[in-house]
């Protein structure tokens, strides 16, 4: 067989192997936090925000913290290296992706998903009459 | 109604011109070509009626029509209300199809000079009936009662006096009111790159179907490979816009929507990225044709690519498909629109893949004859390595489909696979943007070689050198920016000798200059970028990243729902002011964050607001405690015992009278003094107010600012408290959250972009030349 056709083939499959590895190592699962704890990759986690456990943003490490519990009830504190995301109180699920680290959850990525992302629903229509 | 049939009217023209396009064809008939150009020629003209009476439905604010309503209100300023045409599906929809009948009329002179009329404009008639299949499904032009029904259709008499109503059907009293203001146009939109980028994003979109459409005809015609030359301007032009269209989004995420960066990987943007990486790796195959002949079957597929990634973008951006993966929040059209997005993939992949295999046999297949030291194996190597980096871009941002099929619950990639993927495809094609240049076709004298290479691998090394130096210690980065900065030596070499002799052949030149800048701006600003979300407390100055100091000295109201905040930033002896601006947005309840950049031209200073911290009702330190827990404030500690809420306040409560609610607090130092304290939050005639009280032994004041009783479970009730200890200066002023973060050599990659796109000028100007009247006759 021609040389060349063999390093092509060999270059080619490389590359699919690279790429499938990649993609499969970088995929960002949806868990709950029961797995999440076991996990040594980054996950994401739906949940609900904990209003009356603490929440606090810490001035001085710019972090935000607080508590979630995911969709079976298990309840960990959320650490957050910024400041409070976009409509986190009016959220009614919360989707936050990171690690596990001595017991609290390492954010590094918070998505709010809100009730309504103000479609053209009928409620919408009702208010510009 | 005159809208929606003009949309009618416009398909069955083109629809009839296709036909009459393929008639003409098969009969070679003159007359009918005739008939099939004053037919699309309608078509264009009613697209453009339709358009028109779009926008002056928007510019009138005649709200009855849903879209109208939907996106724009009276509010808007005259650019804003004609952007909205384009806000949502069907808009956007309907601009595409102008721009596909447009860009049909200068592609029907074009193409009838060239004699590939008939068969590029049947495909082109395809394509537009295709678009405006789209809008028969998807009417711009729904009337809002039809809409909601529910809401705004009545029955009976017209109240006396109501404006904004019509009547349905008199006879039988059916009458319909329709709003008086417009939703409005997302915040989010509102500013001038609205104006443009969509715009241009579009044409270059529309652009992408040209290729497509005259590698169908290549190959209907059996004319492999005069096709490839009366194509090429048209690939280079979309390959222009789009690039243009994808660097004006990059370009306003990082200036305006305060992302951070001009490129997050998010599957609109890479939405545009694949078809454009294709209609480069074609731009370069095509080339080598053009030279000997080679690789037919290559650029027939890949000109189809790029028109074919542009339909499945379509599909993932607005078919719904992608879901919740995303940040971007991505409309479900319905069932209909998902259906016909994934039709025409089909559509246009099935014709096209058949059109291919019935001619595969008898497409000559012209025998490799250059050596690995030919431009043509670089050419080819280059564009196969770009197709590598569309092919898994491509599967990254399809993650949520096939991890969907795969584990059933849709997952998306993390962005690191994205760059993990593209680092060494992006060395590859930049080792290759160096060598390739020097190749000459066929092959290579290495003593020539050897030559032209002195000076580039002699700066290349310096400069490798230098960047070590400078702390760059990532050794992929290293062999990153030294590719990047081969190829960026070598073409500024080769790029002065050719344009010496001939300008206008230094278009390729100038564009791989323009990628190795782009390159090394990606480097500097994307993986050197040095970021830290920092507590500026007013007036008090904040040493950040080296050796600036930020100050935050106050915020002022812009506008009713806009906040500036102003900062010093000081550097050595050198003072600026930045003002981030913070948008509290009522219409969809978000808070619009737009960073402040302070350009500099080796890197820029750039702030993003992310919270404001106010002092609150009580000042000092606050602490929030749950019940039964102590916290500690400097040498005091306090512990919350509970609430004393007894059943006499709780009647109050529940008759509206004025109650009180009082919690018992135990707050004790370091000697083992303690003493129990009683916090009330008094509720008199709606009016809350909080009491203060001392233990005996500490002048601290402690005053209740917020209770959290849980009636479930009381063991979770929880308060907040300031706490003022004298002498000890705890009191926080407001404080701005922000994220600064510096983007070294970040001009760079505009830089890189504007050369990369006067590369595309020259040489579109160039291939036209080429393209020759009548070449293909």
């Amino acid at each position: 067989m021609n040389v060349k056709i063999i390093i092509a083939v060999v270059v080619i499959i490389a590359a699919l192997v690279f790429g499938a590895v990649s993609f499969v190592e970088t995929n960002v699962e949806y868990t709950d936090f029961r797995d999440a704890e076991n996990a040594a990759r980054k996950v994401q986690v739906k949940g609900t925000w904990v209003q009356d456990r603490e929440t606090r943003f810490d001035a001085d490490n710019s972090t935000f913290t607080f508590y979630m519990a995911d969709d079976f009830g298990k309840t960990v504190q959320v650490v957050y290296d910024g400041a409070k995301p976009n409509n986190f109180e009016i959220a009614d699920a919360i989707v936050v992706k990171g690690k596990f680290h001595d017991g609290s959850f390492f954010a590094e990525d918070i998505l709010t998903k809100c009730p309504s992302k103000y479609e053209g629903g009928p409620e919408a229509v009702q208010k510009t009459l | 109604m005159a809208g929606a049939i003009l949309v009618r009217f416009a398909f069955l023209a083109t629809v009839l011109s296709g036909g009459l396009y393929l008639y003409s064809r098969r009969k070679e008939d003159a007359h009918y070509l005739q008939f099939a150009r004053h037919s699309f020629q309608l078509s264009v003209l009613l697209v453009l009626s339709f358009c028109t009476y779009l926008l002056y439905l928007i510019l009138t604010h005649q709200f009855q029509y849903t879209y109208v309503w939907n996106y724009s209100a009276t509010t808007l300023p005259t650019p804003l209300l004609v952007s909205t045409f384009y806000a949502g599906q069907e808009g956007s929809f309907s601009l595409w199809t102008l721009y596909t009948a447009i860009l049909g009329i200068f592609l029907l002179s074009y193409t009838a000079r060239r004699n590939y009329e008939k068969e590029v404009m049947m495909v082109w008639c395809l394509i537009q009936a295709a678009l405006l299949s789209m809008l028969l499904i998807k009417n711009p032009f729904a009337m809002i009662w039809d809409t909601f029904p529910g809401e705004l259709v009545h029955t009976g008499p017209l109240p006396p006096g109501s404006a904004n109503t019509v009547w349905l059907d008199q006879a039988k009293s059916v009458w319909a009111q329709f709003p008086a203001e417009g939703k409005g146009l997302n915040p989010l939109l509102q500013n001038y790159w609205m104006v443009i980028h969509p715009q241009i994003l579009f044409s270059g979109f529309t652009a992408m179907a040209v290729p497509y459409a005259f590698a169908l005809a290549g190959l209907i015609k059996r004319d492999y490979s005069g096709w490839i030359r009366t194509a090429k301007p048209w690939i280079v032009y979309g390959a222009a816009m789009l690039g243009t269209g994808i660097i004006l989004g990059g370009y306003w995420a990082y200036e305006t929507l305060g992302w951070g960066g001009y490129w997050g990987w998010d599957p609109v943007e890479n939405s545009s990225l694949i078809p454009w990486l294709f209609s480069i790796a074609a731009i370069h195959t095509f080339m080598s044709q053009n030279q000997s002949g080679t690789y037919v079957r290559t650029n027939l597929t890949l000109a189809m690519a790029c028109f074919l990634m542009v339909l499945y973008s379509t599909f993932l951006t607005r078919s719904g498909v992608l879901g919740e993966t995303s940040v971007h929040s991505f409309v479900d059209p319905g069932m209909w629109a998902y259906w016909l997005l994934l039709g025409y993939i089909i559509l246009f992949a099935g014709l096209g893949g058949w059109m291919l295999i019935m001619r595969w046999k008898e497409i000559p297949l012209v025998k490799v004859k250059h050596s690995v030291y030919s431009r043509e194996f670089a050419l080819f190597l280059g564009a196969f390595t770009i197709c590598f980096a569309a092919v898994f871009i491509t599967i990254g941002t399809s993650s949520p489909i096939i991890t969907g099929i795969w584990k059933g619950r849709a997952a998306a990639v993390d962005t690191a696979y994205y760059v993990k993927t593209t680092v060494p495809l992006g060395i590859i094609v930049a080792i290759l943007a160096g060598f390739g240049q020097l190749f000459w076709w066929r092959s290579s004298k290495s003593a020539d070689l050897m030559k032209a290479l002195a000076y580039p691998l002699i700066s290349t090394a310096l400069f490798t050198v230098g960047i070590v130096i400078a702390g760059v210690r990532d050794i992929d980065m290293i062999i990153f920016s030294a590719a990047s900065a081969f190829a960026l030596f070598v073409n500024l070499q080769v790029g002065y000798r050719v344009f010496k002799g001939n300008p206008r052949f230094a278009g390729g030149a100038i564009a791989h200059i323009g990628v190795a800048l782009l390159f090394l701006g990606f480097v500097s600003s994307s993986k050197y970028d040095d970021k830290q979300t920092v507590s500026l407390e007013q007036g008090k100055p904040v040493p950040v990243l080296n050796g600036y100091t930020l100050t935050y000295l106050g915020s002022r109201t812009l506008s009713e729902e806009r906040f500036g905040f102003e900062v010093r930033l000081e550097r050595a002896d050198r003072s600026w002011s930045v003002t981030p601006t913070m948008h509290f947005s009522s219409f969809d309840n978000t808070t619009l964050r737009h960073p402040d950049i302070l350009n500099m031209y080796t890197q820029d200073f750039y702030l993003t607001p992310l919270s404001v911290e106010s002092p609150g009702d009580g000042e000092g330190t606050r602490v929030h405690v749950l019940k039964g827990e102590t916290q500690t404030i400097g040498d005091l500690s306090v512990r919350f015992l509970g609430f004393d809420f007894d059943e006499d306040q709780r009647g109050k409560m529940v008759t509206g009278e004025g109650f009180t609610i009082e919690a018992a607090v135990q707050v004790s130092d370091k000697n083992g003094k303690s003493d129990r304290l009683t916090l009330a939050m008094e509720n008199k005639d709606g009016q809350v107010t909080f009491t203060t009280a001392s233990p005996s032994f500490s002048g601290a004041r402690f005053t209740l600012t917020k209770i959290q009783p849980n009636p479930e479970d009381p063991a979770k009730s929880a308060i907040d408290l300031a706490v003022e200890i004298p002498g000890q200066n705890t009191m926080k002023g407001e404080t701005l959250i922000a994220e600064a973060s510096i983007k070294p050599y970040i001009n760079l990659v505009w830089l890189g972009t504007v050369t990369l796109i006067v590369g595309f000028i020259v040489t579109i100007v160039r291939r036209v030349r080429e393209s020759g009247l009548g070449a293909a006759a």
